[in-house]
């Protein structure tokens, strides 16, 4: 009991009070542009739970999850294929990193152009965008095997693909892993602002409608939105990467203990 | 000074060598030269010896005296510069299946995302051993380094002592003719180290296989071996080549208490003391 109420409190204390000062605030000198937290939420559920959940919300999340695990899948791949390999590695690299440091929203309008103010388009710019951290990670993560444990493979006749599935993707995971969770975020910020130019649907087209036509609580709520999406998918990432690496984070608080 | 029982075995700066048909593994004229950005360094020069089929032969010399190399290179990890380590009449140019290595480092052997039983399990699995057999394979070997109750933790949860234990049972599982330990023993904790090694005695009677095993420990490699090859220090050759004439009946306290074994140790410590200092065979040759 005690637990649960201490969990409680270190879970949503926080919001809750800035929840509270927000409605002080809003409380103490009304703002046109900053409605109370209760009208954001009657707004909330008037706006996102009807029609637009099919046309907005969803159509969104699906190019977003589509984008992330198109990049993901190849990033791991060019990843195992580039870190394993020298050559490649030093071939790839200086225009890895240019890429990577290319802010990918700029790439929009020529792409715009290319593909089209189309689904296609929005979610080549999301794979664009999160590629990067993993692919860059996996490099790192596969160039990194343990050399005793490449030996251990060799001695024991494990190669080519046995020891990429056996040994250098497990081994990887942990960095993989961080790519991932980098790449979540990237993958949200690009399906909202591949929303922005020349759409009619989406969850950023709709944000951007609301401020133009001054629906304000409206605009708020779908801040919320994007807010809960990216708090989601966080949380669904730790599902799984809690079961993926529970041999690496058991590792890590044994030494952390000793 | 040496008792007649262990006389020398074979010519200078060569180890003993068998006829065709006793002989498991040959090592012939071995040398190894890397290639570093200062210039050469030639870490073995010349190395010939036999290891015959069902011995424990303990290699042992100074630190630096490349072993770890000549293990390596015998394992079909390293290539050799010149010579070559023939098994079972095929000269090894990869890791053979019939050969299986314990490292020293056995925290970086084991793979830390498999339980216990599956790191034993790997290697035949990667082979395509029928999952029955292998479920078998791997009780039996687990059973025999006395580990059958942890198949299901993680090896890291383990002492130093039991991660070597799985280390042992994974090669053994993998069923090789010639078992190659690298210092397996050095990192754990003496009382640890004497039960590991009344262990890999045991085992290898009980399967038969040969044994090379290297170590910087005088005590350990004649409480061991039935033979003690000893290295010369850097660029390596046979320093000397001994069979241990103890009982094959070993233990740590009897074994270590007899006078016989006193004498070897000496033998073997004064050899490694001349090695130290810089005495090569092959020098001594030529003057």
């Amino acid at each position: 009991m005690r637990k649960a109420l201490s969990w409680l409190g270190f879970t949503f204390g926080l919001p809750v009070i800035l929840i509270f000062l927000w409605w002080l605030a809003t409380t103490i000198s009304p703002s046109f542009f900053f409605p109370p937290p209760g009208e954001i939420l009657v707004t909330f559920f008037e706006t996102w739970f009807g029609p637009r959940l099919w046309l907005d919300v969803l159509p969104s999340i699906l190019r977003f999850g589509i984008g992330v695990i198109i990049a993901m899948v190849l990033g791991v791949v060019i990843g195992v294929i580039v870190g394993l390999n020298r050559d490649l590695r030093a071939l790839t690299e200086p225009t890895f990193e240019f890429f990577r440091a290319l802010p990918a929203p700029v790439l929009i309008p020529p792409l715009l152009l290319l593909i089209g103010p189309n689904d296609a388009m929005k979610i080549f710019i999301i794979v664009l965008a999160a590629i990067w951290p993993v692919l860059l990670n996996t490099v790192e993560g596969v160039r990194a095997a343990d050399s005793v444990q490449n030996e251990t493979s060799r001695s024991y006749g494990i190669h080519g693909f046995s020891r990429v599935r056996y040994q250098v993707l497990p081994g990887a995971a942990p960095q993989i892993m961080a790519g991932i969770r980098q790449c979540l975020p990237i993958g949200l910020i690009l399906m909202v602002i591949s929303e922005m130019f020349n759409t009619t649907a989406g969850l950023g087209f709709a944000i951007i409608q609301f401020q133009r036509t001054f629906a304000i609580p409206e605009m708020w709520s779908g801040i919320l939105v994007l807010g809960l999406l990216g708090y989601g998918v966080a949380v669904v990432f730790r599902f799984f990467e809690r079961r993926v690496l529970r041999w690496y984070h058991g590792l890590k608080d044994l030494e952390n203990a000793s | 000074m040496l008792p007649d029982a262990s006389a020398p075995l074979n010519t200078v700066s060569h180890g003993r060598t068998l006829p065709e048909g006793e002989t498991l593994l040959s090592v012939r004229g071995l040398q190894k030269i890397y290639e570093t950005d200062g210039g050469p360094i030639e870490a073995v020069r010349d190395l010939t010896f036999d290891l015959g089929k069902n011995e424990l032969t303990c290699l042992v010399g100074p630190s630096g005296s490349g072993k770890t190399t000549l293990l390596k290179c015998i394992a079909g990890l390293l290539t050799p510069t010149s010579g070559e380590v023939i098994l079972d009449g095929k000269t090894v140019t990869a890791p053979p299946k019939k050969m299986a290595v314990v490292f020293q480092e056995y925290g970086r052997s084991l793979f830390p995302w498999l339980r216990v039983a599956e790191n034993v399990e790997l290697p035949l699995k990667n082979q395509g051993v029928p999952k029955d057999k292998r479920a078998t394979l791997v009780a039996e070997a687990l059973d025999n380094v006395g580990l059958a109750h942890v198949p299901q933790s993680y090896p890291w949860q383990l002492s130093g002592g039991m991660q070597q234990r799985v280390a042992i049972a994974r090669a053994i599982a993998y069923q090789p003719e010639v078992l190659l330990m690298d210092e397996p023993f050095a990192a754990v904790d003496a009382q640890t180290r004497a039960d590991l090694e009344d262990l890999v005695r045991k085992v290898r009677a009980e399967l038969g296989i040969s044994v090379l095993f290297v170590t910087h420990d005088i005590d350990e490699s004649v409480y061991l071996g039935n033979r003690v090859i000893m290295l010369s220090s850097s660029p390596t050759v046979v320093q000397e080549d001994l069979i241990v004439d103890l009982p094959d009946e070993r233990d740590q306290l009897e074994t270590r208490s007899l006078p016989r074994f006193t004498e070897l140790r000496h033998h073997v410590y004064e050899q490694i003391q001349r090695a130290k200092k810089g005495f090569r065979p092959d020098d001594a040759l030529a003057q």
